[in-house]
């Protein structure tokens, strides 16, 4: 865990204002209070889906606060023998040496391990899987690379990958494809032509022409599709399918037995404890918890997780409902960005 | 509890078929640019890094360029600046350059035989040699090699300290000393940071507002802001108490003065975000200010609120 030594005197100063009462932030922030945060969408060009957030960064200047870049590159996988049909997603966190100048190379490396399993078991959890990610079953499917780039780091970090990451997935559009087979023209024996089968997925041929399988007794179902072609060239394909489930991560920061939300990084050093809790929302099943970290030194009795994960899920709800909003408004800035575009040509 | 904003709008203006000129310029006047091109018509220009400024047979290096093929090029963002055949840039933001005398306040890095490394926001981390501290048992006395042995008592990695610049190392490292009663060890309140310029030269760094906070401005843009300590109850020269010298332990801090600390800390991130030099007048109107528009302490995190804090104490002047 990255902290930046505080001395004692700082620590103590930090703890006592917390556990005092009303419980008072170095900054005068409430215990539940996230400092401003900032986001868009649509930032890497090259990308499938990107989005940059900066939590609490100056609004004048613009400098501090913790930021990180997100973008999402689908790519085409050939499907082996038993491996897995519906696509695969691998998430990879990167961290700037400038976000942790403290920190050795080893040491930095270990950090963007651990941020990386986190964020790679989560949202590559089988329950979150988007049903879009197929294009010819058992044959091709499409590869989604997340990778996000932690570009400075205030404190919060966990929170704001898995907003990033979050946003990221949103924007993704993914490719439309259309099957493509080869049949063998009636008659002319040895001359193919091409005939594209209607529907995503393709069809299965018709069975009649195929002279090259003799036995009339074949009754499996063939899959005759065996390449693929990107049909439209105008749009950038279909969202991810249940892009609203993918979920936020909500860090409860404690000094005993008080929690507090979006710390800074010297709250961070001064909390001994930090629960990382990691909630999806679907709009018509209950909220799931889709992950749950303990970072720090302390330890926590049964009754206590119980009453922060309730908690934490009413925190984590707020959160997803201010994002989902937030991800909205982004949409339509950008249709209209783009239609302006469109208009001025 | 959360909000949600956006990044400001980038300007999106990438027409370059024409060139925009100063009015003032003629486009006759264009073709002698490159007989004095170093310099814009106000007498200076910014510049980034690795843009080629001049020729390094007609002029000199100085401080932010270099030189390759024969070209002056700058190494850092800033202005142009030329005296006679001197070209040199002026970086937008630069560490702490230290001088003696200086009042700084550091942070603890590293314990190292006889010597702590502290870092000051400086280039180097700075030292602070054992013997360049008060010792318990008196202001002279002889290092023995039980204070070698006990030094992480006196200070230890993390702890914040405030010192002055004693003198430099060769290597052009700063070296620091606390043997002032005014100095060493910092605790009762918290740690902003600004940029180094932003802190002026002042007749005294300890400031103490009627808010019952005092302020430790230091040079390198570290400041200290605290509860108020009376002068009579500090340490003593007399009774010189090793004990409260190079204590962990804060004193008892009611919740009014916890607020005013955040609220001083606030305000200097406020007036440091719009580039305002920090002076106790400031300090002070803008913390009348804000007491007056009952605001909380979190208000100021906003951007129109700290706006107008700007506003209004840049107006009084």
């Amino acid at each position: 865990m990255a902290t930046t030594a505080i001395s004692k005197a700082e620590q103590s100063y930090i703890q006592t204002a917390l556990l005092s009462d009303p419980p008072l932030r170095t900054d005068g922030r409430s215990l539940q209070d996230f400092r401003s945060v900032a986001l868009e969408t649509g930032v890497a060009p090259l990308a499938n889906g990107s989005a940059r957030i900066s939590v609490g960064r100056d609004p004048h200047d613009g400098s501090g606060g913790t930021e990180v870049l997100a973008a999402v590159k689908v790519e085409v996988e050939s499907v082996e023998e038993g491996g897995v049909d519906a696509g695969r997603i691998v998430c990879t966190v990167s961290c700037s040496p400038a976000a942790y100048p403290q920190l050795a190379t080893a040491a930095l490396e270990d950090l963007q391990y651990d941020m990386t399993t986190i964020i790679h078991q989560t949202l590559s959890h089988p329950s979150l899987h988007p049903k879009n990610l197929r294009i010819l079953p058992g044959k091709k499917s499409w590869l989604l690379n997340l990778d996000l780039i932690v570009l400075a780091d205030s404190g919060n970090i966990y929170d704001a990958l898995f907003m990033a990451a979050r946003a990221a997935l949103w924007d993704t559009k993914i490719p439309r494809t259309r099957a493509v087979e080869y049949k063998a023209r009636k008659g002319v024996a040895g001359s193919t032509g091409v005939s594209a089968a209607v529907g995503k997925l393709g069809g299965s041929g018709d069975m009649d022409i195929d002279e090259d399988t003799p036995s009339g007794f074949d009754t499996r179902q063939i899959q005759h599709a065996i390449d693929f072609e990107l049909p439209d060239y105008w749009d950038e394909g279909e969202v991810l399918d249940g892009r609203d489930t993918w979920p936020v991560c909500i860090t409860l920061n404690l000094v005993p037995p008080v929690h507090f939300l979006d710390a800074i990084l010297r709250e961070e050093a001064a909390a001994p404890l930090k629960v990382l809790l990691i909630y999806s929302f679907p709009t018509s099943e209950k909220p799931r918890v889709q992950g749950m970290r303990m970072l720090g030194p302390s330890e926590l009795t049964l009754e206590q997780i119980k009453d922060l994960v309730n908690r934490g899920e009413q925190y984590a709800r707020n959160v997803s409902t201010a994002l989902h909003t937030k991800l909205k408004d982004e949409d339509v800035r950008r249709n209209q960005k783009a239609r302006e575009k469109f208009e001025r040509r | 509890m959360i909000s949600f904003t956006s990044f400001p709008v980038k300007l999106d203006n990438n027409d370059y078929s024409y060139t925009r000129h100063h009015p003032g310029i003629h486009d006759d006047d264009l073709m002698d640019l490159d007989t004095d091109d170093l310099l814009g018509a106000d007498g200076s220009r910014q510049t980034c890094p690795g843009e080629s400024l001049t020729s390094s047979q007609a002029y000199m290096r100085g401080h932010g360029t270099y030189v390759d093929n024969e070209e002056v090029i700058a190494s850092v963002a800033g202005t142009i600046e030329r005296v006679n055949k001197l070209v040199t840039v002026r970086a937008i933001s630069s560490r702490y350059n230290p001088e003696v005398g200086d009042l700084v306040v550091g942070r603890i890095t590293e314990v190292q035989p006889r010597r702590w490394k502290v870092d000051a926001n400086s280039r180097q981390d700075a030292v602070l040699m054992l013997s360049s501290v008060n010792l318990p048992g008196g202001v002279q006395r002889r290092k023995l090699e039980s204070d070698e042995l006990q030094m992480r008592t006196f200070f230890e990695e993390g702890d914040l300290l405030v010192a002055e610049v004693q003198a430099f190392f060769s290597d052009g490292a700063m070296s620091l000393h606390t043997r002032s009663l005014k100095y060493g060890k910092l605790r009762n309140g918290q740690l902003v940071t600004v940029s180094p310029i932003l802190v002026r030269r002042l007749k005294s760094h300890f400031l103490t507002l009627p808010c019952g906070v005092d302020l430790i401005l230091g040079l390198n843009g570290y400041i200290w802001v605290s509860k108020h300590v009376k002068e009579s109850e500090q340490e003593g020269e007399e009774g010189f108490d090793a004990e409260a010298v190079y204590s962990n332990q804060n004193d008892e801090i009611d919740a009014s003065t916890r607020i005013a600390i955040s609220r001083v800390t606030n305000i200097i991130r406020v007036l440091a975000s719009h580039f305002l030099p920090l002076t106790d007048t400031l300090l002070l109107q803008a913390y009348e200010w804000t007491v007056d528009q009952e605001g909380g302490v979190q208000d100021l995190l906003q951007e129109d609120f700290g706006d107008a804090l700007i506003a209004s104490i840049t107006s009084r002047e």
